[in-house]
């Protein structure tokens, strides 16, 4: 087992694996794409309506500080944070950042799993594994893997759960 | 009809509809009819009674279309109808995937002795939408439709009735803010009927009594009482008529057991929930009625939302009734629910009370902007921040003390709400994941919440604000899947926050 990521306060090991390492960069473009279009509104009243200066420049400062802030911390964070694991009996995933989640969903228990590659994460390189239940709960996600690792836990997560009897509700 | 012998034959559906909707042809002229010719009043006023009649002749005709182009038939496999008349949709619906067969009436499909029957098959989310309704059978086809769709053998007797309607429970149902609704909806309708027959209803209430002597705040008083009245009448009559001879029932069918519900007055009521996917019961109850026990009780079935009306296996009533028929419901030796639930720790109230203050704060920051910039006036800050902090802070306790968990047997037992305060008993072998989330503030405090997903009811069952220490060996009770995922002894968090304990011996 690597060493311990991040102490947690819960009582749950760390998964056994880390994301890759650029998948920083893949947090970074999405929370400056964010923030550019959080800030876009604010920065059009402030352009076309003078009248409105007053109240549009301060929101538009404190959009595009916590927007900075957001795009320079937390891709950091969620790197340190991020781990996943797959058990002949189970997917377990960590993740977050201010609020941090630890999911777990048995083999037995999965209806589908999905590999994904949306434009950025294709530029970089990178893959997510998505693991859904009969629950209405959301899928478990596992963003951030090299393409050749999602598409072998995929497919290791598909024999298991051939192999497992019931339908899964 | 199709071809191949074995297929079943296309059905039409009762010929009795005809009548039906010939009745309720003639019916829908009758009130401009009434009106026009016995009270005489006059064309230019009627025409709103007119318009009741050319739409009630409509949807009459169209009705008997609808009822001359549709036909069904029960395969070995599905049940499919085919409906329409310039557009034929086909619709098939298999038969494991079956839920429910409701068979209601209105009054006069009820006098021809027809039913409509709604074939409901529904997923989790889509729940609700029932697949197919055939509108109306025979009584005695409706009967057999039904037992040869849930039951397979005869009609079945109840193995235990679990509750029956009791008068009394009307209380619990008719006080109520939608009862102001109704009586606004009731009042309209007797003013718009009276003015249009001639009659002058604003004066007759003006000459009740000397409203002037009363004064402003009086009259206020008597209107809201009268008018409070009147919905209450109207909401005890809608319970009556909804919820009369209701019964709940446990009974036998095919492979199993399956709860069954009765009710109705004129429009009877019926909804078979099969045992074989019941995962486990919730009670709720709003904060306003705790003091008189007020608890609404519903299963937590796959194929069902919570949602949906099949989800309700009683009506409003008291707590008593409602754990007892929880109880039957899920027929265990030893009550889930009447386990002792686990208080958490005291830092959920902080959690609690930090984020009323916070709402608070953000409110009187608003506020105090809004009066730096025009001309509402400086005090109205702390006023607001008063007026959200009290209630905030109040909300709080009440979601405090709702808060609680248990494991006992083979259900967990999750309560929380503040406003609506839902005790659930979840099957553990109906947990599908687990999912333990901790904010920094969560952090700070020593909790971390845990929710189970499961493939019935709500979808997502969660304990809120466990102590941090108890999060991950209460997970692990809720799902086994979990248990190699735990730290080893040595790396878990203290087993009790000792903040946390000095906060809990000052209070």
């Amino acid at each position: 087992m690597l060493t311990h990521a991040v102490p947690d306060g819960i009582g749950l090991r760390p998964p056994r694996h880390r994301v890759e390492r650029r998948t920083i960069a893949l947090w970074a473009v999405r929370a400056v794409g964010g923030a550019v279009a959080a800030a876009a509104p604010p920065t059009l009243v402030h352009l076309l309506w003078p009248d409105a200066r007053p109240w549009a420049g301060p929101l538009l400062a404190v959009v595009a500080g916590l927007g900075v802030l957001h795009a320079l911390v937390m891709p950091g964070v969620r790197y340190a944070v991020h781990r996943w694991e797959v058990t002949d009996a189970s997917v377990y995933a960590a993740g977050g950042w201010v609020v941090r989640e630890w999911r777990v969903a048995p083999v037995s228990r999965i209806q589908t799993v999905d590999t994904t590659r949306g434009p950025v994460e294709r530029l970089l390189g990178l893959s997510t594994l998505v693991v859904t239940t009969a629950s209405s709960s959301g899928a478990v996600r596992v963003r951030g893997l090299a393409p050749a690792v999602a598409e072998e836990a995929a497919e290791r997560l598909n024999t298991l759960t051939q192999r497992t009897p019931g339908d899964a509700t | 009809m199709s071809g191949s012998a074995p297929e079943a034959p296309w059905l039409r559906l009762d010929r009795r509809m005809v009548a039906v909707d010939a009745l309720r042809l003639v019916l829908a002229q009758l009130p401009a009819l009434v009106a026009l010719v016995v009270v005489g009043v006059d064309a230019d006023t009627v025409w709103p009674l007119l318009g009741v009649a050319a739409f009630g002749a409509v949807s009459a005709v169209a009705d008997l279309v609808r009822w001359s182009r549709t036909r069904y038939r029960v395969t070995a496999e599905h049940v499919e109808r085919r409906t329409g008349l310039f557009v034929v949709r086909h619709r098939s619906v298999r038969r494991d995937r079956i839920r429910s067969v409701d068979a209601d009436a209105r009054l006069l499909r009820r006098l021809a002795g027809l039913r409509r029957v709604t074939i409901g098959a529904g997923q989790v989310n889509t729940a609700g939408e029932s697949a197919l309704t055939l509108d109306a059978l025979s009584l005695d086809a409706a009967l057999a439709l039904r037992r040869d769709l849930l039951d397979g053998a005869g009609p079945p007797d109840a193995l235990a009735t679990l509750a029956r309607f009791r008068w009394t429970w009307v209380f619990y149902n008719m006080v109520n803010v939608w009862a102001y609704v109704m009586a606004a909806g009731l009042l309209w309708g007797a003013y718009w009927t009276a003015t249009m027959f001639g009659a002058d209803p604003g004066g007759w209430v003006g000459g009740l009594a000397d409203w002037d002597a009363l004064g402003p705040w009086r009259t206020a008083l008597v209107v809201l009482a009268a008018v409070g009245l009147l919905g209450f009448l109207g909401m005890a009559g809608a319970y009556f008529t909804e919820h009369a001879h209701f019964r709940l029932e446990r009974v036998p069918t095919e492979n199993g057991t399956a709860l069954r519900t009765t009710q109705g007055l004129l429009k009877t009521r019926e909804i078979t929930r099969d045992d074989a996917r019941l995962r486990g019961v919730a009670l709720s109850e709003p904060l306003l009625w705790r003091w008189a026990g007020v608890t609404d009780t519903s299963v937590i079935t796959t194929g069902l939302s919570r949602w949906s009306v099949a989800a309700t296996v009683l009506p409003r009533g008291p707590r008593g009734v409602a754990r007892r028929v929880a109880d039957a419901v899920l027929a265990e030796p030893v009550s889930p629910l009447a386990a002792r639930l686990a208080p958490h720790p005291a830092a959920a109230r902080r959690r609690r009370l930090c984020w009323a203050a916070a709402v608070a704060a953000a409110g009187a920051l608003v506020l105090y902007w809004l009066a730096a910039t025009t001309a509402l006036p400086a005090a109205t800050w702390w006023l607001g921040a008063l007026a959200l902090l009290l209630p905030g802070a109040l909300l709080a306790e009440a979601g405090y003390r709702a808060l609680g968990h248990a494991v006992s047997g083979r259900y967990l037992v999750l309560r929380s709400g503040a406003v609506s305060r839902a005790t659930s008993a979840l099957r553990r072998d109906a947990v599908s994941g687990v999912r333990v989330r901790q904010s920094l503030l969560q952090r700070r405090l020593g909790l971390a919440t845990v929710s189970v997903s499961t493939a019935a009811g709500y979808g997502v069952y969660t304990a809120h604000d466990l102590a941090a220490a108890d999060a991950a060996p209460f997970a692990a009770d809720a799902l086994p899947h979990l248990a190699p995922f735990l730290a080893a002894p040595g790396e878990r968090p203290p087993a009790r926050d000792p903040r946390g304990r000095a906060a809990v011996r000052q209070l």
